[in-house]
Formats: C-alpha cells, sequence, structure tokens
C-alpha cells in the first residue's frame, strides 16, 4: 500500500496542533464515532490501524543520553501508559517500535541493524535525538551520521536530548500517521546513502 | 617524598602549576613504577594519557604569551613577536597520573617519551589497573606495548585501520554547511 | 546497620588478592572445567535491558556458576576526544557533558577546572558556590537513576517510579536555573554562564525539605527487606587492596572500607567550608555500595541546603570573573567600549588563548574519580584532551567481584559498580 504520490493530507492527516488550535475529537475518531453510532460498523483496516496505535510496544534500545530522557517519558510524570506503550520489551521479537535513542558508532551498527532484522512486520522506527537523526554534534569517525542509514526511520524527533514531551509529540505523530494509513516507512523508503 | 633523585632513569622533575611532572627514560620506566609505588608509597594510578606531539608548534602561536607558570596580567601583548612552544624531544608521551593514597595524598605525573615505532614496558604488575589504559594508549595511538597479557583493541572494532587519536588521522565524518568554519 | 534478618550467604571479605591472572580484567575458565565440556558461552549484551547502556559480557557458563567473564567495550565510542581538538575552548565545554550522560555537570566542572588551572583565573565566590550546588544535585540525580535502574533490574521495579519522580524535580530545578534538563551547558571558564534566577532559591528549599522524606521512603523500600539482603549481601566482594589496586574511587571503593572522597582528602570548588559525612562501609559487597549510594543522596541534600544558606547572600555579586581576554564583556558595555567590543569578538571568533603547558585535575564524580588531562599549545584550541571515566576503570574490577558467583549476582554485581557507559568508551 504505497502513497502513489499522494500527500499525507490527502490520506486524512491533519494534524490538530497546525488546523485546529482547539481542542476536539480528531477527523479520524469524529468519523469513526459517527459509523458506530449510526451503523455499529468500521472498516477493517481503521480497526487494525487503531489497535496497532493503542499497544505499540518499544523496544529497549537506550544508547546514551537520549535513554535517560527515554526512560523517564516511562516514568510517572511524563507517563506513555496512557498510550499503551509503558512494556519496553527486551525482546525485538516481541517489540513494535525501536526508539533509537542516542549516537550510533560503528561498533553498534552492526547490532542495531540486527536488532531491527530481528522485529517482526510491522514495525516502525523513531530516530530519537540529533544524534540519531543526523550524527548531532558529533561529525566525526565514531559515529554514524544518522541511523536512516542503517534503518529505514518514520519519525525524527530532534533534541540535544528531546524533552519528554518532544518524544511524545514524535510518537503521538507517529500514531496519527499509523491511524490515517500512512505504511511503515520500509515500504516507502530504503536506507539512506 | 618530595625528593626524587633516586627514581631510576630519571631524566628530570618538572613543577608547574602545582603538579610535578617526573621525567624517566622509556627503559626504565617499569622500575621507576615499581620505584616509586613501593618507596614513595604511590599505590594508585589514575589515569594513562598518551599525547602526539605531531605537527607542535607549526601553527606559529602569537597573541599574549602563554608561560608554563601561568598567566601574568601585567605582560602586555606580543606586539609582533611570535613565540612558538618548546620542542619536544619525541613524537609521543606516555604520562602515568599517580595518586599516593593516603592521609597526606600526593599526585605526580610520570612523563616518558616514545618515539614512532617504540613500544613502552607494561605496567600491569605494577598496577594492575593498567590493563584498560594501556589497551586504549594502542588502539587510540598505536603505542605498543611490551608484555601486556591482552593487547587488543578496546573502543574500536577489532578490525580498525588506523589509530584515530593520531595527529596525521583525519576527524573523518562528513562535510556539511559549514565545514570550514571553527 | 542492623540488619533485620542475618543472610545465609554473608562472610568477610577475603585475605590474599582476587585479582585475575594473567589479565586483570578477564576471568578465564579453568582448563579442567573446559575439559568437562559443560561450559556454554553466552554473550551479554551490548542490547540488553540490564545492562546499563551498551556493554558486551561474554560469560562462560557452568550450570550457573560464572567461571569465564569478559567485557568488551567500544559500542558508544563517539571520538569525543578528537573532535574536542578541533574547537576552541570554549566550544568544547558542550562535549564533556555528554560523556557521563548522567552527571553532566561534574564533567562540565572537570574540564572548565582543568583550563581555569592553566589560565591561573580566579573564580568570584557566588560561582564557586552555585557550582558546587549543582554539582551536589547532580550527584542526586545521578544516584536517583543508579537506584532506579539498579533496583528495576533486580526485581524491586516500584523503585524505579518512585526514584524517576524525585529526579523529575531535580531536572525542574535545572530547568529553572539553566534553562534545560541535562546537558545544561552553564558552566563558563571562569564561573557560570548567567546569573542566578529569581525564585530559584525557594524552590531549592522546598525540593530540600523534600529530599531526605523521599530518602526515607526508598530506605523504607529496600533497605531491610529481605529479598534486597538476600539478593545484595555477599554478593560481589571486593577487598580494599584489590580495590586501591584496580583504581577503583568512589562509591565502589568506599563500600570496600577505604575512606577516600576527593571532596574531604584534596577539596575543591567549596567543599572544605561545607559540613558533610562520607560514608565508608566495611563489607565490601552490593549492599555497601547500596547503602553508601543512600547515605552519600542525604548528605548531598544537606551540601545543598548549606550552599543556598550561602548564596542568598550573595545577590548582586558577579557570577563570572572580570578577565576580559578569556570572558564575554557584559553587552552593555559593547556600545560604548571600543576594547570591549574588540574583544568580543576576539573571544567568539578565534577565541581564547590558554598557555602552553598541561594540566591534570580529579574530582569526585558520582561513579568516583573523573579526571581531565588538557595539554595545550598555547593556541586557541585544546592540544589534547583526555578524561579519565571512573566506569571505565570500574570495569576492570567486574572479573574480580565475580569469582565463585552466579549468573543472577552478576547482575547485581556489575550494576553495583554504577557505570554510564558514555564514560567508559567516550
Amino acid at each position: 500500500m504505497a502513497l502513489d504520490g499522494k500527500r499525507l493530507r490527502d490520506l486524512g492527516l491533519k494534524s490538530e496542533r497546525l488546523l485546529m488550535p482547539t481542542k476536539g475529537p480528531s477527523n479520524f475518531e469524529e468519523e469513526v464515532n459517527d459509523l458506530e453510532r449510526k451503523l455499529g460498523l468500521t472498516t477493517l483496516e481503521k480497526a487494525v490501524a487503531w489497535a496497532q496505535t493503542n499497544s505499540m510496544w518499544p523496544d529497549t534500545f537506550g544508547l546514551a543520553c537520549c535513554a535517560i530522557e527515554m526512560m523517564s517519558i516511562v516514568a510517572s510524570r511524563y507517563d506513555i501508559a496512557r498510550f499503551g506503550m509503558e512494556p519496553f520489551r527486551g525482546s525485538p521479537r516481541q517489540a513494535d517500535l525501536l526508539i533509537v535513542s542516542g549516537r550510533v558508532s560503528h561498533k553498534m551498527a552492526a547490532p542495531l541493524r540486527q536488532i531491527y532484522d530481528q522485529m517482526l512486520e510491522p514495525k516502525w522506527v523513531i530516530a530519537m535525538g540529533a544524534c540519531a537523526s543526523s550524527g548531532g554534534m558529533f561529525n566525526n569517525y565514531a559515529i554514524v551520521q544518522s541511523v536512516d542509514k542503517i534503518v529505514p526511520v518514520d519519525i525524527y524527533v530532534p533534541g540535544c536530548p528531546p524533552r519528554p514531551e518532544q518524544l511524545i509529540e514524535g510518537i503521538v505523530r507517529l500514531h496519527e500517521a499509523v491511524k490515517a494509513g500512512v505504511p511503515p516507512a520500509y515500504e516507502l523508503r530504503s536506507v539512506a546513502k | 617524598m618530595s625528593d626524587f633523585d633516586a627514581v631510576p632513569g630519571l631524566v628530570e622533575v618538572n613543577d608547574a602549576h602545582g603538579e610535578t611532572t617526573i621525567v624517566v627514560e622509556r627503559e626504565h620506566l617499569a622500575g621507576a613504577a615499581a620505584h616509586l609505588r613501593d618507596e614513595h608509597g604511590f599505590n594508585f594510578l589514575s589515569d594513562i594519557t598518551a599525547v602526539d606531539y605531531l605537527g607542535w608548534g607549526d601553527a606559529g602561536v602569537s597573541g599574549y604569551i602563554g608561560t608554563p607558570a601561568g598567566r601574568d596580567l601585567n605582560t602586555p601583548m606580543t606586539q609582533g613577536y611570535q613565540a612558538l612552544p618548546q620542542a619536544k624531544p619525541k613524537r609521543f608521551a606516555m604520562n602515568y597520573h599517580l595518586l599516593a593514597l593516603r592521609e597526606r595524598p600526593r599526585r605526580v605525573r610520570l612523563q616518558t617519551w616514545v618515539g614512532e615505532d617504540e613500544a613502552v614496558a607494561t605496567v600491569i604488575g605494577v598496577w594492575p589497573t593498567a590493563d584498560f589504559h594501556e589497551r586504549e594508549a594502542f588502539d587510540m595511538m598505536g603505542i605498543g606495548i611490551d608484555g601486556h597479557p591482552n593487547l587488543k583493541r578496546i573502543l574500536l572494532d577489532d578490525d580498525w585501520d588506523g589509530h584515530p587519536l593520531r595527529k596525521d588521522y583525519p576527524l573523518g565524518g562528513e562535510p556539511v554547511r559549514f565545514s570550514d568554519a571553527v | 546497620m542492623a540488619a533485620v534478618t542475618q543472610p545465609r550467604n554473608r562472610r568477610p571479605i577475603y585475605e590474599h588478592s582476587r585479582i585475575p591472572q594473567p589479565t586483570p580484567s578477564v576471568l578465564t575458565t579453568s582448563e579442567e572445567l573446559r575439559a568437562t565440556g559443560d561450559i556454554m558461552t553466552v554473550n551479554f549484551g551490548p542490547n540488553h535491558p540490564s545492562t546499563h547502556g551498551v556493554l558486551r559480557l561474554i560469560v562462560d557458563l557452568y550450570g550457573e556458576d560464572v567461571t569465564g567473564l569478559e567485557a568488551v567495550v567500544g559500542y558508544l565510542h563517539t571520538g569525543f576526544e578528537k573532535n574536542m581538538e578541533q574547537k576552541t575552548w570554549w566550544k568544547c565545554i558542550t562535549y564533556p557533558e555528554r560523556i557521563d550522560y548522567v552527571s553532566f555537570q561534574n564533567n562540565e566542572y572537570v574540564f572548565v577546572a582543568a583550563v581555569e588551572k592553566l589560565l591561573a583565573l580566579e573564580i568570584p565566590a557566588k560561582a564557586t558556590w552555585m557550582r558546587t550546588l549543582l554539582c551536589e544535585l547532580n550527584r542526586i540525580h545521578s544516584h536517583l537513576v543508579w537506584l532506579g535502574t539498579s533496583a528495576l533490574e533486580l526485581g524491586a521495579i516500584s523503585m524505579f517510579w518512585y526514584a524517576f519522580r524525585e529526579r523529575d524535580l531535580v531536572l525542574d530545578l535545572f530547568e529553572l536555573v539553566t534553562g534545560e534538563r541535562m546537558h545544561t551547558r552553564y558552566f563558563q571558564v571562569g564561573g557560570l554562564a548567567e546569573d542566578i534566577p529569581r525564585g530559584f532559591y525557594p524552590e531549592a528549599r522546598k525540593f530540600c525539605e523534600w529530599m531526605p522524606k523521599a530518602i526515607d521512603d526508598y530506605e523504607t523500600l529496600l533497605t531491610r527487606n529481605k529479598i534486597w539482603l538476600e539478593r545484595t549481601q555477599g554478593i560481589g566482594l571486593l577487598s580494599a587492596d584489590d580495590a586501591i589496586a584496580l583504581g577503583q574511587s568512589g562509591p565502589v571503593l568506599r563500600g570496600s572500607g577505604v575512606d577516600w572522597d576527593i571532596r574531604k582528602d584534596e577539596p575543591y570548588l567549596a567543599y572544605h567550608q561545607v559540613d558533610f559525612r562520607v560514608p565508608v562501609y566495611p563489607e565490601g559487597d552490593v549492599y555497601a555500595r547500596y547503602r553508601v549510594h543512600m547515605d552519600e543522596m542525604r548528605e548531598s541534600v544537606r551540601i545543598v541546603d548549606q550552599c543556598l544558606d550561602r548564596l542568598e547572600d550573595m545577590e548582586g555579586e558577579p557570577w563570572i570573573a572580570d578577565d576580559r581576554k578569556v570572558v564575554l564583556p557584559p553587552r552593555e558595555e559593547l556600545h560604548t567600549s571600543m576594547e570591549s567590543l574588540i574583544h568580543h569578538f576576539k573571544i567568539v571568533t578565534e577565541g581564547f588563548r590558554v598557555p602552553e603547558g598541561e594540566a591534570y585535575v580529579a574530582i569526585e564524580s558520582p561513579r568516583g574519580e573523573l579526571g581531565c588531562y588538557i595539554c595545550s599549545d598555547g593556541g586557541p584550541k585544546p592540544w589534547r584532551v583526555k578524561f579519565r571515566a571512573p566506569s571505565f576503570v570500574a570495569l576492570e574490577a567486574a572479573a574480580t567481584m565475580m569469582q565463585g558467583a552466579l549468573i543472577a549476582d552478576m547482575i547485581a554485581a556489575v550494576g553495583s559498580l554504577d557505570t554510564v557507559m558514555g564514560e567508559v568508551d567516550r
């Protein structure tokens, strides 16, 4: 299910924060509520996307400083159990989301790709922080300049380290993209050169 | 304790910024290490630092003159004179930062100069903590350690080419928009 | 400290050195055990929920006994030292923070202190006291992260949430002062980057009132908990002589009975003017290190209180040194003074110059002796910067500690070393 040249907006992705500053249920929720109320039906894809979004379990892939902020979103103040993502699975076989949090050295690149390969489809990748998104302040021999050279990335979260709220924003945008029907990154693009 | 004349292979003792540096010859390093631990009580090895002085003094230094004794606010600027830093005897220096962990602690730096293809003796027998530090000096600077039981790369991949902290090894990375800027 | 129950496997710290030969950091399986054919070699990590970051341990197991252990590091090697050689002294300060990413301000301080040593700068009192306060808050932060994660690994899962609740309070204080939760980049060569904002002192006082009660909560949960005692007493033994020979420092050394704390024995910042205890426990096991960490948190709160007492009287004092060759002039002066403008320009573009020489400064980070060696050639950029990381050295002790231990003890022992892999690999 490729994008076929459509923009995300045509697929129904309307980020609430950009278009609707006043609080209210999102387009998707309104549609589903409408249908459910009137006919008690929903499309299978939307239902599956809703289920995937609400229990997307991350893998414990904390590398460096960003891992500490990732741990703080599990903690009680910025609670991601609200989003169903509290169980960080140790085994990649049981995880849906790989949050690459921290700088990836060349020595770690091979284990990273191995973990990604061991995850089962559908799987998503969030590049958390400047080092995972682009190499950050470490433009040198030791660090891979952006983790998208190794794994296809869905969401890039900037920051050094990103505040927990920033990471949650990234996660919520990923959820919205999934609910809108955007396929995971491995169907859209390959790794960068 | 304040007198290091009996250290084997002693070349000189420098005092700067409140720190004492004992320079010894490379061949007598193991003996000097054992002497310092047994006679002077330096039972704790903090750190081993390898420094590469290739290109030392090539970029002429101008601006206010810095001296080993510290800054003097009353000394005016160079007014056109350039002072180059003092030349170093060999390319590499191995610094062993020692601490005498006792009631009246004392810190000292044991320094030895190593040439291009020369190796230093291991001090694992004196301070077992030297294990990882010496492996790192070998990995990053390529200084051979004689007698180390497990000399392999520690921070880089086992099949990495070159020694990154040497001055003739490039920084690497990708060119980005302001790569030429400082 | 009277334990409620006497643990069965408690024994005194051992007599002779247990450092493995010939390689101190590698425990090798004996030949007889290898010949039985029952040895299983297992790889822990680098991606493992219980190693603190990307540590790889290659373990030989005979049933559940650990007979061989080797630590493979380098999965987070970032090339800090090479990167810092290309930046001016001022721009370098952002790098050390990310080395030990849990106690970031201690890293900042050690680098800035080494540069100030070569420059022979005089730091104003307000900056010294504020630096002390922030370093102690950082110590609390680091111990909270250690407590939360180590207890989580041993099964005391709720400790994670309690510890991180207080951690968020500490990070709120950092954000109030510096604008950033982690990696604050607040220390400058010469003092602090900016003045202390209004409203910090009451918030910090509230924190100091609350924190001892929170530490009481943690101790209620763990200190006399039978399961915790069973899992930590008598585990990961390290004698005082072995610890000194292996270069250990910080809670590992103090948990083995050696009374050595750089804050007391070689004081820096304002530590000689504050009153605090150094906890030392003689048992040399994981439980002793846990007690050292908990007591250190209490002492840190006391130090923060005393720093606040002194700082509240210092309103309006300068927070950075007056040396215009090194420190940026105040912005108002740029409109009126030509020399200030030129100095500002030179410091920002070329950078200030540090006199030729070398210096080694060691401070007591939450993990132990954190040292920074810098070598300057008189120019605006460092010639060589090296960080002596306590966690790097702590991993050498893992092999000694795991003699005759079980695989489950390995998690407890390696966790008690309080390693941060950013420091180990730099």
